[in-house]
């Protein structure tokens, strides 16, 4: 909403510079976006909550001002009822023009008294339709309105001031002497001012005469009863138009207007019949003529809505200490009727511009306004402690942080992706958006793997290597009543990563192997430690636990790189499923004493075939070492020079104990040549 | 080679070992797997058996002597690699470790947020981001056909009756208030969506916080201090605050709030448009309504409702003026936090 500084000053005393004026209206909720100097003349622009349609006015705004100033206000009172102006007017009968149509009978008919709770005409002819005077001019242009003619800018220049929007119509052009206000008929058009022909529907509340629309109720007029400057009478609107109505019918043509605006958010009775009155004065005044009749078809003039407030309890709610005559006098100068009861409390009636105000927390609101927030006091609130977390937020945490140091780091991606990124999933499962701006915001992804390999792709585009990455987020799959949301993991190991040791640069290439030890880490910062790994084939493997499919970690194929114009790098991933993880995770300790004995470790180095699993190795061993064996563990492993093909070297390293004494030599070296002695027998396994 | 002629070889050979290197052959040839001591030792069992025990323990001996031996030699071999230069630490050298990831700046700005209500006593449920519209809008007193709604257009799903993309976290308020009795404060993090076309400032998928606190006699004054508490602590001790009357259907009184802007220190510039201040909130009095609305009884309870964009509060915070940066993922970016 844009005015003038000193289009303002015409209806309130106001003594504040612009500036200081821009900082009294921001704080007290109109917020204002600039403020320009112009022709001598100061132009705001204010944002109205869409609450406050009474500010979508220069009165409306002078009202607020004189409340926060204490000023007073300049208001002309706005005469209700229609006879005020006609009489005096010199009502004759029919003109001398072409018209047929007998202006002094000219009736209204409105099909739906919802859709349309007010429609007054005023009959209005021999104008002389000119350019405006230059101050009428000068006020539209700079709020940057364009100047049309007299007629037409003195229904912009009402609507500006007091918030009710007008329309004029030729009435030689609209030629019927019944004005009908109903909904339009499927496949009926109109071609608007605005030059273009529109087609409407039942959704679309038109004025009509007999025939055809001549107009689209409150947002805009047609194209063949413009007023123009051979226009000789016309018909003024003032209307009460259904908000919604006016929202629904306005977006179905997609278009706003300055009029729709505002009844989309409402205008009430006495500005609808007081700005008629005014504009009919207006133009009677800048181009002549002469009012025939008055034609007015609605409701009745509404019941003022009367709220009980209670001093107290807006004390309680805002933490202030105002009195009751103190609130009393802010409620007043805002434009509501108060009296003081006995009872202590205020009897408040809300004036119809402030449709706005439905209860008693709305006053509540309006006093803390006006007695300015920043003046209501900072205190801090007693908590009642409640015991109990959230679990999995926990779990969340320690995974990413687990991850971080494991040099991961987090991605965030959009929920939203294009399908063709998917591969492998059917299209039944997937989760569609019914209204999306574009086919990149199609569905709801059932994984994260795609957006992560977009980053991938863009970080090799930026010529960022290795590319290490994770995301955790929700993966979204068809469900019967609303669609299922899972909590997901999903890991992408790119490009060689080079690391210092003492020896200097090691080069490592990724693979299955770096993503198991990824997870293990992460199950075992959750206490899950019965996992294994199953290999399907030797680019994919399973992650189980108790039985359960966890997750999946695999190599991507060439084909689904391609999708994502990832060259000449291999991919790792992992998926992980949070929830299943969440269900088995434990983060209760329990102590294992630590040994009363040391332990003698042996080390056992052994050559077998390449294709043998060293879990089958591990399996045997612990099978059979007997029980003074605790443990073995993969120490190295190598294949090359010295070590004939198709075959590996292992080293393994076992450790004993024993709970009761300290072992010697002698205890274990027959144990552990009978370990030899069976993986010699079981896997041909020579020692090196 | 008896056992005294080995050790008189040992103590010659130990003399002469000048590097490192040569330290590792020489453990190599003593004690490596198939060295010296473990050829004696494997000799045992071949020996006389009245003679075994003694030639074990000469061995053992050995062993020990030759330990010492090569521990006090490598004393003075480290002590002269300082001395002789031999291998000079450079300490200019990059430093071995593990290297380190990054959490998201979106994820440290809102765990940062979130540590601070908690310590204020509040608790942190998340919600699902698929919602009713009741629980979007309705629920919350936003009428489904009003103009308040055009700053919530929302994605709606395909196949399912009116079911959504929540376009804010506040469906959580209707969820925790009908789940749970007062005294109530919760803070809620989450992704939202709003189908907005994307520029710098805008995305079609954001992350906000919302956080409420619902009992008897909680005031306006109280949502001061609270945010107060909170915006010192994000943004430091040194800004300003101001609220500013606002609408929000979901609260009444609502209130916008401001700090002073934190890159001009209010001297004037881009980012808070010459204003001196940046808006970082929404927030307000819940609105009786929305107690109605969940089955708590207004006249019992008062509670106040905040909201936040953390896309918003990271880029104040670090400098960024294209909310795009935050998902693409650039590691050139996500490195810097």
């Amino acid at each position: 909403m844009k005015f003038t500084y000193n289009w303002l000053k015409e209806f309130v005393e106001l003594k504040l510079t612009p500036e200081k004026l821009a900082e009294k209206l921001t704080m007290a909720g109109l917020e204002v976006k600039s403020l320009q100097a112009k022709d001598g003349d100061f132009i705001l622009e204010i944002e109205i909550t869409s609450n406050r349609p009474d500010w979508l006015s220069v009165v409306g705004i002078a009202r607020e001002v004189a409340a926060i100033t204490g000023k007073r206000l300049k208001i002309p009172k706005l005469v209700n009822g229609p006879q005020s102006m006609a009489h005096g007017s010199k009502a004759r009968g029919k003109t001398g023009g072409l018209s047929t149509v007998d202006y002094r009978r000219v009736s209204i008919k409105i099909e739906d008294i919802k859709d349309c709770p007010l429609y007054t005409a005023k009959i209005i002819r021999d104008v002389l339709v000119r350019p405006s005077p230059e101050w009428l001019k000068k006020r539209l242009e700079l709020i940057g309105c364009r100047s049309i003619n007299n007629v037409v800018d003195i229904t912009n220049y009402i609507m500006f001031t007091y918030g009710e929007p007008l329309h004029a119509f030729d009435l030689d052009k609209l030629n019927t002497e019944r004005i009908v206000i109903r909904r339009a008929r499927k496949g009926e058009k109109i071609s608007n001012i605005d030059q273009v022909e529109r087609i409407l529907n039942e959704d679309i509340l038109v004025i009509a005469d007999e025939q055809k629309p001549v107009a689209i109720a409150g947002v805009m007029g047609g194209k063949d009863t413009e007023v123009d400057e051979r226009t000789r009478s016309i018909l003024l609107e003032a209307a009460i138009f259904d908000p919604v109505v006016i929202r629904r019918g306005r977006r179905l043509i997609g278009m706003q207007s300055e009029s729709s605006y505002r009844f989309e958010r409402g205008v009430d009775f006495d500005t609808a019949s007081g700005s008629s009155l005014l504009a009919t004065q207006l133009i009677l005044e800048l181009a002549q003529g002469s009012l025939v009749s008055t034609a007015e078809s609605g409701t009745r003039h509404p019941e003022l809505l009367k709220i009980e407030l209670n001093p107290q309890e807006a004390n309680r709610v805002l933490g202030i200490q105002a009195k009751k005559a103190e609130i009393k006098k802010m409620l007043e100068h805002l434009g509501f009727f108060v009296q003081d009861k006995r009872s202590g409390l205020l009897t408040v009636r809300v004036p119809l511009f402030r449709q706005d105000v439905k209860k008693e927390v709305d006053l509540i609101e309006e006093v803390a306004r006006i007695y300015g927030y920043e003046n209501i006091p900072t205190t801090v609130a007693l908590i009642t402690p409640r015991v109990g977390f959230n679990q999995n937020r926990e779990l969340v945490g320690i995974i990413k942080n687990t991850l971080v140091g494991l040099n991961l780091n987090e991605a965030i991606t959009y929920s939203l992706i294009s399908r063709n990124l998917l591969f492998g999933f059917s299209d039944e499962n997937l989760v569609k958006i019914l209204n999306p701006l574009s086919q990149e915001q199609e569905i709801l992804r059932p994984a994260l793997l795609p957006g992560l390999l977009k980053v991938v792709s863009h970080n090799l585009n930026q010529k960022q290597l290795p590319v290490n990455i994770f995301e955790i987020a929700k993966g979204f799959s068809s469900g019967v009543k609303t669609p299922k949301e899972e909590l997901l993991l999903s890991i992408c190991l790119c490009g060689i990563e080079a690391r210092f040791s003492s020896q200097g640069q090691i080069k490592d290439r990724p693979g299955l192997l770096h993503l198991k030890g990824i997870l293990s880490q992460v199950l075992r910062r959750l206490g899950i430690s019965n996992y294994s790994f199953k290999l399907n084939n030797n680019e994919c493997a399973d992650l189980y636990v108790q039985g359960q499919l966890l997750g999946r970690l695999f190599k991507l194929s060439q084909e689904a790189l391609d999708k994502f114009d990832i060259k000449n790098t291999d991919v790792f991933t992992a998926n992980l499923f949070l929830d299943k993880v969440f269900n088995l995770a434990d983060l209760s300790k329990n102590i294992v004493p630590l040994p009363k004995y040391p332990a003698i470790v042996r080390d056992l180095s052994i050559v077998v075939k390449s294709d043998l699993a060293v879990d089958k190795i591990i399996q045997e061993i612990e099978k059979s070492a007997g029980d003074l064996f605790r443990e073995v563990k993969v120490i190295d492993y190598y294949q090359g020079k010295q070590i004939p093909c198709g075959f590996r070297g292992i080293t393994l390293s076992c450790l004993y104990r024993s709970d009761a004494r300290t072992l010697t030599e002698e205890d274990i070296s027959a144990l552990h040549t009978a370990i030899v002695n069976i993986l010699q027998d079981k896997f041909q396994a020579g020692l090196r | 080679m008896d056992i005294d002629s080995i050790k008189t070889q040992i103590e010659q050979e130990v003399q002469n070992i000048a590097s490192s290197g040569q330290m590792s052959e020489f453990k190599f040839k003593y004690l490596g797997r198939k060295g010296i001591i473990a050829e004696l030792t494997s000799s045992i069992p071949n020996k006389p058996k009245e003679e075994r025990a003694s030639f074990g323990q000469e061995v053992n001996r050995l062993k020990s002597k030759l330990n010492i031996l090569i521990s006090e030699k490598e004393k003075t071999l480290s002590s002269g690699l300082s001395q002789g230069g031999l291998a000079v630490v450079d300490i200019g050298m990059p430093g071995i470790a593990q290297e380190l990831g990054q959490l998201h700046p979106i994820t440290q700005v809102m765990e940062e947020i979130c540590n601070i209500f908690m310590r204020m006593g509040f608790q942190v449920v998340e919600g699902p981001e698929v919602e009713t519209e009741y629980n979007n809008f309705t629920g919350l007193n936003i009428p489904l056909e009003h103009p308040s709604r055009d700053a919530f257009d929302t994605f709606y799903l395909k196949d399912y009756d009116r079911l959504l993309l929540r376009s804010h976290t506040s469906p959580v308020q209707v969820r925790a208030m009908k789940e749970h009795k007062p005294p109530l404060a919760i803070i809620v993090p989450g992704r939202v969506y709003r189908p907005d076309a994307v520029d710098a400032s805008h995305l079609f998928m954001f992350h906000q916080i919302e956080g409420f606190m619902v009992d008897r006699g909680v005031r306006f004054s109280d949502l001061k201090g609270i945010l107060e508490v909170f915006a010192k602590g994000i943004f430091g001790r040194d800004i300003k605050m101001r609220f500013r009357p606002h609408f929000f259907p979901f609260t009444e009184p609502s209130a916008e709030v401001d700090i002073s802007c934190i890159i001009c220190k209010q001297k004037g510039c881009s980012v808070c448009g010459r204003k001196g201040w940046l808006e970082i909130l929404g927030s307000g009095m819940i609105h009786p309504n929305v107690f109605k609305n969940v089955g708590h009884d207004p006249a019992k309870y008062t509670g106040f409702a905040f909201g936040m964009g953390i896309e918003r509060i990271a880029m104040l915070k670090y400098g960024i003026d294209d909310i795009r940066l935050f998902f693409e993922n650039d590691l050139r970016f996500l490195k810097q936090f």
